[in-house]
């Protein structure tokens, strides 16, 4: 099974957790959304799988290109 | 009698060039994923269209009867070739030579201007450099007894000055460059790196941890992450060198031979009127969400059309190639993915492409989804306001036709960055844009202190007033005073300027040649 980070594009704090491990996603899905400069910025899976865990939680500040979820095709 | 015997040697001499640096120094090469520069160019150009020129120059060694005992070739590969059906100049370093570093008379040949750039300019036809050489060699000194002053003899930059003002030059760093070879690669309109063998930096590691005692690997001071992702002095990454002759052919079917023709129009039978449904409803009608403008600029172009020149860097800003019916044009807009707000990095890559498309007469679409300027300490002491204006600068020179898609935001000095004021001023909008000096919530404090402050319910009539002007803010208002030239469906936005697109070509006609600019840049 392949595993695939999904990262950040921009630097921000966790806003919203729109997916939770376990949980069955498609390409194009919004794993988290990153608020940054007053803008909700959607993380989004490129691929689709199982997401095997999610590396940070709500008010969390994170950095562009970290690593924010796990998935597994 | 017959020159068989010559001919004979001809040959002999030809296959020792195709050798490269011996059957050893290929294999060794090979071994870290690199093809030769041979095998590069047999890759890259039109199947069986490489004509070599040079391929005799190097270094012979003789007995004393005058019996060629050895011979080096000279460690630059170059020739006439064909991509996509039309002719090139084309020539890279043969790494498995001296890591192809040149001295002497085979300089002329190429690499470090030379044979090849001459023969672009002569000609006028793009030029592709494949760069694998590490420059200049402290040996040089040993071979000629005196040390040369840089930019003596063959490796002057003039002709690589004068070639960006006429053809397109493409480079591909393909290996460990420093020194002239990373010079070259710069001197470029569009240039791609092979990530993982590639690498660029003005001086390697044992140089670096001789002035600094810091101790880097070649990736770590020179790798994608760092010339293209985060510096952007390289505009493209290529996964390999496979990759990187696909993108080297997709950039080059845009571009025109010169600057005197139009960019080739090539239709791939994407119908005019197809109008997206998907954008009726792309944008969130909460101005803080964001949306996918890559995906929004796919459906109105034509299909797999879009081309992202340093899709890595300043990702504030798209810059792509596409066509709009058959017709190359230029490509800039805001990606709300990263907020949109325009930092150095996106206006200097925004810069660099209006300039591009100026230079070889390709029409520009502005998407405008930008709410300013990067504000703040560490955005000013990057000198975000220089930065910006000069982008804007370098659209006001343009003298390509250009529309501006106002998608949503188009505010204050970044905003206008996206407005043509030399041409047609044309604005078209969607029923989601909004515009002004800066946004209504942010201004009302500003502007109306007062007022606010002196009101019994001063935050209530804060609100009044943030009502009351997000009113005027109305597209439509805009649109009665014909301040945007239209406000249309976003579904219309592909046949409306493919309408224009197409109209604009004769123009384009007629401003063909060399451009001139005078001014100082901001």
């Amino acid at each position: 099974m392949a595993r695939i980070e999904v990262k950040s594009e921009i630097t921000g704090t966790v806003w919203q957790l729109k997916a939770q491990p376990g949980d069955k996603v498609e390409g194009g899905d919004v794993l988290i959304v990153i608020e940054s400069m007053k803008m909700e910025i959607p993380v989004i899976t490129e691929d689709g799988g199982t997401v095997k865990e999610i590396l940070v939680k709500e008010k969390d500040p994170v950095a562009e290109g970290q690593v924010v979820a796990i998935i597994e095709e | 009698m017959s020159w068989q015997a010559e001919i004979d040697e001809l040959d002999r001499r030809r296959a020792m060039a195709e050798a490269c640096g011996g059957v050893e120094a290929v294999a060794k090469h090979r071994a870290k994923g690199k093809l030769t520069v041979r095998e590069r160019i047999a890759a890259l150009a039109d199947r069986g269209s490489f004509r070599e020129v040079g391929k005799l120059a190097g270094k012979a060694t003789y007995d004393a009867s005058g019996q060629l005992t050895g011979f080096e070739p000279a460690p630059y590969v170059m020739g006439l070739a064909r991509i996509n059906g039309r002719p090139v100049a084309i020539g890279g370093e043969d790494y498995t030579i001296r890591a192809g570093t040149g001295f002497g008379s085979d300089r002329r040949k190429g690499g470090q201007g030379g044979f090849i750039e001459d023969l672009a300019f002569e000609y006028r036809i793009p030029l592709v450099n494949l760069i694998d050489g590490t420059g200049g060699t402290v040996n040089t000194a040993k071979r000629k007894g005196y040390t040369v002053v840089p930019g003596y003899g063959q490796d002057g930059v003039e002709r690589s000055v004068d070639l960006l003002g006429i053809v397109p030059v493409v480079s591909a760093v393909m290996g460990t460059t420093a020194g002239g070879p990373s010079m070259r690669a710069i001197l470029a309109h569009w240039s791609i790196m092979v990530k993982g063998t590639g690498q660029i930096f003005a001086a390697g590691p044992p140089v670096v941890e001789r002035a600094f005692g810091e101790k880097l690997h070649k990736d770590e001071l020179g790798g994608t992450k760092v010339a293209v992702d985060t510096a952007g002095t390289i505009d493209n990454v290529a996964d390999n060198e496979q990759d990187c002759f696909e993108q080297i052919r997709r950039f080059l079917s845009y571009m025109p031979q010169n600057v005197w023709e139009l960019p080739p129009v090539e239709n791939v039978g994407d119908p005019v009127d197809r109008c997206e449904d998907a954008l009726a409803s792309i944008v969130p009608r909460s101005s803080r969400q964001a949306y996918n403008m890559k995906k929004l600029v796919g459906l109105i172009v034509d299909r797999d059309s879009l081309f992202e020149i340093q899709p890595t860097f300043g990702k504030a800003v798209i810059t792509a190639l596409a066509r709009m019916n058959g017709k190359v044009v230029g490509i800039v807009a805001s990606n709300p993915m990263v907020g949109g707000i325009m930092d150095v990095k996106a206006a200097r890559k925004q810069g660099h492409f209006t300039e591009l498309c100026d230079m070889f007469n390709i029409p520009l679409i502005l998407f405008a989804d930008i709410p300013g300027l990067m504000v703040g300490r560490e955005s000013e002491a990057d000198a975000i306001l220089r930065e910006g204006v000069r982008a804007r600068y370098i659209l006001g020179q343009a003298r390509v036709p250009m529309f501006t898609v106002i998608v949503r935001k188009c505010y204050g000095v970044a905003g206008g960055g996206f407005i043509d004021r030399a041409g047609l001023n044309f604005k078209i909008a969607w029923p989601s844009g909004e515009w002004g000096s800066l946004p209504v919530e942010g201004g009302v404090k500003a502007a109306y202190r007062k007022e606010i402050d002196s009101a019994a319910d001063p935050a209530a009539r804060e609100r009044e007033i943030e009502a009351e002007l997000k009113q005027l803010a109305s597209p439509f208002r805009t649109a009665e005073a014909f301040a945007i030239e239209d406000l249309i469906d976003p579904r219309e936005t592909r046949p409306y300027l493919c309408q224009f697109i197409d109209a604009l070509q004769g123009r384009l006609a007629s401003q063909l040649g060399p451009k001139y600019r005078a001014g100082v840049r901001p």
